[in-house]
């Protein structure tokens, strides 16, 4: 695998992460709450900032662990027979969310377990430091982790491959582009944006960015299963 | 407060089934609804008087409607007050219902 084709794949990766909704829901909520309480702006902005650096920290331990943890198991080089897992569950987690993602109904009330979207909306509401928000971002990618899951695994097993220096730029770019719906609704709410614009747009988009994700892990998976098996397998068969 | 708010509070008790029945029923608070919808108001970036004289107005639109019911449930109560709140302000309508259906 070339280093492009490397940072391509992460990056995209991480595209499909940021479509995920459920760090975007809470981050709504949350200052839904504070502005509500009548919160000065600064501490509003504080309470955001420390909850996308929260998300943030997360998504990079998880990238972070995964990629230490399959370097530890697997080593360098990687079994064909795990890529095709992978892609496996690239493909498996793509139709989940093509037919799960949101629940029917008005909103954009997501497929979490519902004791979690539960305590992600209390904690939203309880949140009034910024430490709180730290910890509430840190909680959030958790809450989705059967959907993140997949682009992280992907994104860790190839960054295991690249040259350390390559894997602290990969994590990075990871972490940045999963993020970047975080950084443009945070930049909206501090630049004074209705939260129910914010929302309105979410709801109305809903069913094209649940459909972008799932076509983005399809074609992931795809793409990786040709580049990590087809590809290796031909390849061996001609060299015979 | 309101005349129809203090009438409310003099008369019968109207109790608020929570979430279909699994948290403990509570009887209506007059001030819990304003608190909420001036909420919603807020957090549309409505000025605070506008806000508190719009929650006003959708608590005491609710509390004529409770007055011969002797027990609702709470999402009757946001549906209603919702309803209420979108002659006043749709903004501020639109994102108090769709509080619950955020995540």
């Amino acid at each position: 695998m070339t280093l492009i084709s490397s940072l391509a794949i992460i990056a995209f990766a991480a595209l499909i992460h940021a479509s995920f909704q459920l760090s975007v829901s809470v981050l709504t909520l949350m200052s839904g709450h504070a502005i509500g309480k009548r919160t000065a702006h600064s501490r509003l902005l504080r309470l955001v900032t420390g909850f996308t650096v929260g998300v943030g920290v997360m998504t990079m331990l998880l990238v972070t662990f995964t990629a230490y943890l399959a370097a530890n198991v697997f080593g360098v080089h990687l079994p064909m027979v795990l890529w095709a897992l992978v892609c496996g569950v690239l493909v498996g987690v793509g139709i989940s969310v093509w037919r799960f993602y949101y629940r029917p109904g008005r909103g954009t009330t997501l497929w979490v377990p519902r004791t979690v979207a539960l305590h992600l909306n209390e904690r939203s509401k309880a949140t009034k430091r910024s430490a709180e928000a730290f910890g509430l971002g840190l909680s959030t990618v958790t809450g989705e982790i059967l959907f993140v899951a997949a682009p992280i695994i992907v994104s860790a097993l190839v960054l295991i491959q690249l040259s350390p220096m390559w894997q602290l730029v990969g994590i990075l770019l990871y972490t940045i582009i999963s993020l970047s719906p975080l950084l443009i609704v945070s930049a909206l709410i501090g630049s004074g944006h209705k939260l129910s614009h914010i929302q309105r747009w979410r709801e109305t988009n809903k069913h094209f960015l649940q459909f972008a994700a799932g076509s983005g892990l399809l074609v992931l998976g795809a793409y990786v299963y040709v580049e990590q098996v087809i590809t290796v397998t031909v390849t061996a068969a001609g060299g015979r | 407060m309101n005349a129809a708010t203090t009438q409310l509070q003099t008369g019968k008790a109207i109790d608020i089934v929570k979430r279909a029945g699994k948290r403990p029923t509570e009887s209506f608070v007059p001030q819990k609804l304003h608190a909420s919808i001036r909420a919603a108001c807020l957090s549309v970036r409505t000025p605070d008087g506008e806000a508190d004289m719009t929650a006003w107005a959708v608590t005491d639109a609710v509390i004529v409607w409770l007055e011969t019911r002797p027990e609702v449930t709470s999402d009757d109560l946001r549906r209603v007050a919702s309803r209420h709140l979108n002659v006043y302000h749709p903004e501020a309508a639109y994102f108090y219902e769709q509080h619950r259906t955020i995540i």
